[in-house]
Formats: structure tokens, C-alpha cells, sequence
């Protein structure tokens, strides 16, 4: 643990986190730089945008909900201005409201805000590795828009048209509690491949442009031109 | 008393006796009907005869166009002939009046059937051609010149209207169209009406042989016809019937051709007696499409009491359905709300509490309970969400939330799905039922963290086949920790706090309909606690344990 801990110093992963909560805010610093991570801390959406305009962090943790805006605005930039940057959502219940509407903007996962210091670090040590972290509920909410209901479930919109079978199956093994493990054999992949998947399914779900958003909307006949 | 009988003859006879005429069959119009075969009794008085030979003459006469005929004559006492001179009358006068008293009836019948369907003109047509041969057989022959007796002689004449109807009948009961070149069907029966109005007697019978006669026949040709055609395409009884009484006709009328060109010994007109075969047929055929018509009818109200069944029941279904996902959607959208106030407000609270307790000292126990009532909030509301009666769907969120609890306890989570499917679906599952399950596996789950002291839990889920052949899904939470000592009545003997979880557990089961079982053991190699929760087949409606 603390030769890991030892090379992530070595890269200096820096990690901007913005959130409002004063003691969530210190709460999660403390986790990330125990940890070793850099971390910029911002308190409102100014705040985080000056903390951007020194350079590209590694990851972005942000809260939704910001007293002088929308988390959402701040991972759309981010996504258009650092490509590279892992973004995360920090979520106070993980539920699919706060989490589809960030990974719609280019988030591809969430935090949630009580998580266990170590619990946090591993996650965005997952994150960074490439592993999207995905819940059972987000999960199941994403299958559930993949399958043709007359009218749209309550909750943020979403565009599954992309999504492979596979990917629709490998979301299905989520929703019902199996371990990645458990997915790939079942599927006949290989463990390895499996978070790769839901990274994927993150970018397909996301929606680049507004024109983009149009697009899908008419290619899905929700608007008709 | 002697009598003497006249069978038959052709067309009317005088009889006298030493020049006294007793018999004169012209002043009878009955008998003046060749188509009858009238028989005539004559009775000699006593008073005309005297001893010696007696001089007994028989005039026939005859007034075309048919040639005279006259039967073989009998002589005899009364007693000997009346009972011969009786059966005659009965076949030949009797019976037809009965039969055209048949035919009355019919024509009304009928006439009331064209009348209540007006869309069916066959009926009116029949109900016509009885009418027509109703006076026909009723009117008598004129005996002189009145204002009446060339309606009479038409009416009499009217055989070819008659057929002419029938025939109509036929091919219009066969399925074919009225069209307008039908009227040719009539024309004989009107050129003979006319030479009834305008023209001598002699011509009305000459007309009625040469026109009437053949018009009858190519009528009756037609209608075995189209019968045997319309027998053959639609196999009804009614046509079967008519094709038969048509038979019967059409022999008929070819035996009375050959009497009157004299190429039978005897000469009996049959064409008569043989139309009661057409109304028999008639009437038979009649009473055979009311019965299937009624058939028809119940057959139908059965069906149509099927149908409307079937259509409740659908529409039930559909109203369920509608209903259900009415009610889905409500749920759903609560469920968003709700989210939104509790993110917005509680939860950030709660988050903060977990904060704040972190950075004091000695407020680990404020920080768990927070953590708690976080873990809580997150499973109401996802319990509320419409897992289509999956309780995987369920479950696997519970998985995650157990993870995170045993995590920092350094507990690991054994997690096995016996059975592919995992557990069976229950379209009945209600968001209280999941809470309930998911409420007892935590305390499990929770007894494993506090009092076990275990190293690794572990949850199988399978779906066991009952021996009713009912599939029941099977959850097990199973420890390796120290295990306690069960009490006789089930309840933990040791401490109180661990004695009402349990407790805790068993009303859950019980208001979920599934069973409970619990067992420990606190050494050996089976050292642990394990719980099994067996789920009912069928999730109950209300909640059973609430009073």
C-alpha cells in the first residue's frame, strides 16, 4: 500500500474536488491527500473554474448542487476543455437523478459523499485506472430505458440507442448484484474487459453538443423535424 | 232399389231411363272439372220403371278440345255400389277440398311471412301462387251468363299463373334476381286470363290445353331444375323437399299427357292430387327454416354471450394492466420527488453529520448512526423503484450497500447465485415487501458485524422446487462467526439486544409470508450463524402481520 501510495506522489495526480459543504469538502480532502493525491479544493462553481484555468487536473470530483450554480456546467466545460481529465460526480445517495443528468454531461462515475475515506481513495485510484465505477441502481435504471415503454419513466433523459446487447447484458448482470467476475463468465469475456465495457457505456450515453442532442432526439423520432 | 254408378267420364253425361233423364252431370258444376275425376251415383226410382225391358240410354258429351271418355259403367243395388261411389268421392273430392283448405292456410302463413320480411319476396310470391290456386279449387264452373262468371272462368284458368308464380318462387328462393325479362313467365297465364275476359268458352279450353297445359309442364321442368342445382349447391332439406314433390309432379303431369292423347288404358287426371305433394313440401320446408332460424338465433345469443365474455374479460385485463402502470408511474414519479427532498435536504444533513462526527473525537457512535439512516434513506427510495417483480434487481443493490458496511470491518462478502436465474419472479412484489427482506438481511447482516465477530459472510440465493411443484426463491446469510445458543422457543438465549433482532427478523418473515429459519452453532467446524429465509410462492396483498 505504501509503495502504491509512494508512486501515485511520484505522478502527482492532482484532483480538483468542489463541493459546498464545508465539512463534506475537508471530509473528502483529508481522504484524497491521505492518499497522496494533489487536491484543489473549490467551494462555489467560481471557485472551481479559476481552479481549471491553472491547468488540467487528472480528475474532476464535483458536487451537483453549488450555491452560484450547477455541478452539471462545470463537468460539460471540463469535458469540452481537458479531454483527458476523469470526471466524477459526488453524489449524496447515489441516485440515478444527480448521476445520469453528470454522466449525460461526460462524468463517468459517481462518489458517494458518506463513503469510507478508503473506500474513496479506491475509488478514484479505480477511476484513474481506467475502472468506471457503476452502481446496481444506475445500472438497472439505464437497462430499464433500453427497453421500449410508451411512455419515458420519470428522471433525466437518456439516449440508450448505442448501447450493444452486450452491453445491455453486461448492465443487466449489474442490476442484479453480480460481481464482474460473475458477468464474464456468464458472457464469456474476459474479467479485464468487463470495467472497459462500462466505461464505454458511460460514453455512449454522454451527449457532446447540443446539436448532437438534437440529432439523437430526431434519430430516436422524440422530435420530429 | 237399383243404382246406378258412372265412374268417370269425360266431359258430361245424361242418363235417362224410359226416356226419364235421372242424371244430368252438366247441372253439377263440381263435376263439370275434368281435371276431378268426379264420379256420379245415379238413382233409378222405382216409379220409372216397369216390368219388361227397360230402356236405359247414357249421353256423353263431349266439348273438346280433349276426346270423350267414359268409364266402365256399373248397375247394381244401392248397397253395392255406395260404398265404391264413397271411396271415389273421398279421394277425388274430398281430399281435395282438405288439401285446399291446406293451401288457404299456407297462403296466409306465408303471406304474413312476406309481410313482417318484406326483403324477401319469395314468400309473397308463394303466398300469391297459394292464393291463386286457394280459388282455383273453390270457385265453381259458370252454368250461364252472369256478371261474375268470366272472373270465374279466369280464376279457373288460372293453372298457368299458378305455375308461373311457383316457378318464380323456385329460382327466386334458388338465389337468382328478379330481372325484368321475368314477365315472360306470365305471359301464357295472361293471354288465357284475356280469352277468359273477351273470348268464347270453346277458346278458353282450346287455349288451356295448348297453352296451359305445356306452360305447366316447362314450369315444372324448370323448377326440378334449378331444385336438383340449388340440392346440389347448398345440400339444404328444403330443397330436397321441393325437388321431391316436384318429381312427383312432373311424373304426374306426363301420366295425364299420355290419359289425354288416350296412351293409358285408364284415364285418371292425377296432376291435381299431386300438388298436395308440392304443399306438403312447402309446408315441411317452411317449419324446417323456422327451426334452424331458431337454432340459428340460439346459436348465435350463445356465441354472442361468449364474445361479450370474452370481451369483459379482456377489457378487464386491459383496464388491470392500464391501471397497474397508472399506478407504476405515480409510484415512480413519488419516487423522483421524494428523491429530490431528500437529496436537497435530509441527506445533505446526514452527510454533514458523518463529516462533523469524523473530525471530533470520541463521536464515532453520532457518525455510525448517521451512516445508518443514510444507508436506510437509500434503501427506501430504491425500494420504491419498480423492479418488475425482480427481487435480484433488488438485491443487487443491497449487495453494494452490505459491501460498503462490512468493508471497514475487513469482512468479506461471499456472494453466490446458486441457480442461473437467481430468484423467481413475483409480478406481485410490492415496494413494502422488498423493505422488508432487505430490512431483514441487513439484520443479518448486521448481527454478523456486532456480535459474531466473523471473517466472511456469506449470501446464496437459488430458487428450490417445492414438492407442490411450486418454485420458491431461497436467500441464506450465513456467518463464520461465534455463534450463540438458540432457546427451545426459537428466540437466542443470550443477550436482549440480539434476542429482539431476532424477533425483529421472524415478524418481518411472517409479514412477507415466507419462512424463517435459524440455526447456530457456537463450536466446532460448523461454528456461525446461519439464516435461511424461504420466500412464498405467492408475495400476500396486505400485510398479514400488521395487527
Amino acid at each position: 500500500m505504501n509503495s502504491l501510495n509512494d508512486g501515485l506522489k511520484a505522478e502527482a495526480i492532482t484532483v480538483v474536488l468542489v463541493e459546498d459543504d464545508a465539512p463534506t469538502l475537508w471530509r473528502l480532502q483529508d481522504a484524497l491527500a491521505k492518499a497522496g493525491y494533489q487536491v484543489r479544493a473549490a467551494g462555489t462553481l467560481a471557485e472551481a473554474r479559476a481552479c481549471l484555468a491553472e491547468g488540467a487536473p487528472r480528475v474532476l470530483l464535483t458536487d451537483l448542487q453549488l450555491p452560484d450554480g450547477h455541478g452539471v456546467d462545470l463537468i460539460r466545460e471540463t469535458r469540452q476543455r481537458f479531454p483527458d481529465t476523469e470526471i466524477m460526480v459526488i453524489s449524496i445517495l447515489g441516485d440515478e437523478e444527480s448521476v445520469i443528468s453528470a454522466i449525460t454531461v461526460g462524468a463517468t462515475g459517481y462518489l458517494l459523499k458518506d463513503a469510507f475515506p478508503t473506500d474513496i481513495a479506491a475509488t478514484v485510484r479505480d477511476l484513474v485506472a481506467g475502472h468506471s465505477p457503476i452502481s446496481a441502481s444506475i445500472a438497472r435504471f439505464i437497462v430499464r430505458r433500453t427497453q421500449n415503454t410508451p411512455e419515458p419513466p420519470p428522471g433525466p433523459a437518456l439516449n440508450t440507442a448505442k448501447l450493444t446487447p452486450r452491453e445491455i447484458d453486461i448492465l443487466w448482470g449489474i442490476a442484479k448484484g453480480f460481481s464482474y467476475a460473475e458477468i464474464a463468465s456468464h458472457l464469456g469475456l474476459s474479467r479485464q474487459t468487463v470495467p472497459g465495457h462500462i466505461k464505454n457505456i458511460y460514453r455512449k450515453l454522454e451527449v457532446h453538443t447540443r446539436g448532437e442532442a438534437v440529432f439523437e432526439a430526431v434519430q430516436q423520432g422524440l422530435i420530429k423535424l | 232399389m237399383p243404382g246406378r254408378c258412372l265412374p268417370r267420364f269425360t266431359n258430361g253425361v245424361e242418363v235417362t231411363v224410359n226416356g226419364v233423364v235421372i242424371l244430368d252431370s252438366r247441372r253439377d258444376p263440381a263435376a263439370n272439372r275434368p281435371d276431378r275425376n268426379t264420379a256420379q251415383i245415379a238413382v233409378i226410382p222405382a216409379s220409372v220403371l216397369h216390368d219388361g225391358a227397360n230402356n236405359v240410354s247414357i249421353k256423353l258429351f263431349i266439348w273438346g278440345p280433349i276426346t270423350g271418355f267414359l268409364d266402365r259403367i256399373w248397375v247394381g243395388p244401392d248397397e253395392l255400389l255406395r260404398p265404391s261411389y264413397n271411396l271415389r268421392t273421398l279421394i277425388f273430392v274430398t281430399l281435395p277440398v282438405v288439401f285446399s283448405s291446406w293451401q288457404a292456410i299456407l297462403a296466409v302463413i306465408l303471406g304474413i311471412m312476406w309481410v313482417m320480411r318484406r326483403h324477401e319476396p319469395a314468400y309473397g310470391v308463394l303466398a300469391a301462387a297459394m292464393a291463386v290456386g286457394v280459388g282455383q279449387a273453390f270457385l265453381q264452373t259458370p252454368m250461364g251468363e252472369t256478371p261474375f262468371s268470366r272472373l270465374n272462368v279466369i280464376l279457373i284458368s288460372s293453372a298457368p299463373i299458378e305455375s308461373g308464380l311457383v316457378l318464380t318462387f323456385a329460382l327466386l328462393f334458388s338465389g337468382w334476381k328478379w330481372q325484368r325479362y321475368g314477365w315472360i313467365i306470365f305471359i301464357p297465364g295472361v293471354l288465357l286470363a284475356l280469352a277468359g275476359l273477351f273470348g268464347s268458352q270453346a277458346m278458353v279450353r282450346a287455349l288451356f290445353l295448348y297453352l296451359a297445359v305445356p306452360m305447366v309442364g316447362l314450369s315444372l321442368l324448370i323448377i326440378a331444375v334449378v331444385t336438383a342445382r340449388s340440392m346440389l349447391k347448398r345440400r339444404n332439406v328444403a330443397s330436397l323437399l321441393l325437388g321431391c314433390a316436384v318429381t312427383i309432379m312432373l311424373t304426374c303431369w306426363v301420366v295425364d299427357l299420355l290419359s289425354v292423347f288416350q296412351m293409358m288404358p285408364n284415364r285418371i287426371f292425377t296432376a291435381r292430387l299431386s300438388y298436395s305433394a308440392m304443399l306438403v313440401a312447402i309446408g315441411a320446408g317452411l317449419t324446417w327454416r323456422f327451426a334452424r332460424a331458431l337454432n340459428e338465433v340460439d346459436g348465435f345469443a350463445s356465441r354472442l354471450v361468449t364474445q361479450v365474455r370474452e370481451a369483459e374479460e379482456k377489457l378487464k385485463a386491459s383496464f388491470a394492466r392500464e391501471e397497474e402502470r397508472a399506478r407504476a408511474a405515480a409510484l415512480a414519479r413519488e419516487r423522483t420527488r421524494l428523491m429530490r427532498d431528500l437529496h436537497d435536504g435530509l441527506g445533505g444533513q446526514l452527510v454533514s453529520i458523518v463529516a462533523l462526527s469524523e473530525r471530533g473525537n470520541g463521536s464515532a457512535p453520532i457518525g455510525d448512526a448517521a451512516r445508518a439512516a443514510l444507508k436506510d434513506l437509500r434503501l427506501v427510495i430504491d425500494s420504491m423503484d419498480d423492479i418488475g417483480g425482480d427481487l435480484m434487481l433488488a438485491l443487487g443493490s443491497w449487495r453494494e450497500r452490505a459491501m460498503a458496511q462490512l468493508r471497514p470491518h475487513d469482512i468479506a462478502l461471499d456472494w453466490r447465485a446458486v441457480t442461473p436465474q437467481g430468484l423467481p419472479v413475483h409480478p406481485e412484489l410490492r415496494p413494502w415487501h422488498v423493505i422488508q427482506i432487505v430490512r431483514l438481511l441487513d439484520e443479518a447482516v448486521t448481527n454478523a458485524v456486532k456480535h459474531a465477530n466473523a471473517r466472511r459472510v456469506t449470501v446464496r440465493i437459488e430458487t428450490l422446487a417445492g414438492a407442490d411443484g411450486l418454485d420458491r426463491g431461497c436467500i441464506t446469510v450465513e456467518d463464520d462467526g461465534k455463534g450463540f445458543e438458540i432457546a427451545p422457543d426459537g428466540v437466542a438465549a443470550g443477550a436482549i439486544k440480539a434476542a429482539r433482532g431476532l424477533r425483529n427478523m421472524r415478524s418481518r418473515a411472517a409479514r412477507c409470508g415466507a419462512e424463517l429459519e435459524l440455526s447456530s452453532c457456537a463450536q466446532g467446524t460448523d461454528q456461525g450463524t446461519r439464516v435461511r429465509l424461504t420466500l412464498p410462492h405467492r408475495f400476500p396483498d396486505s400485510d398479514g402481520a400488521a395487527g
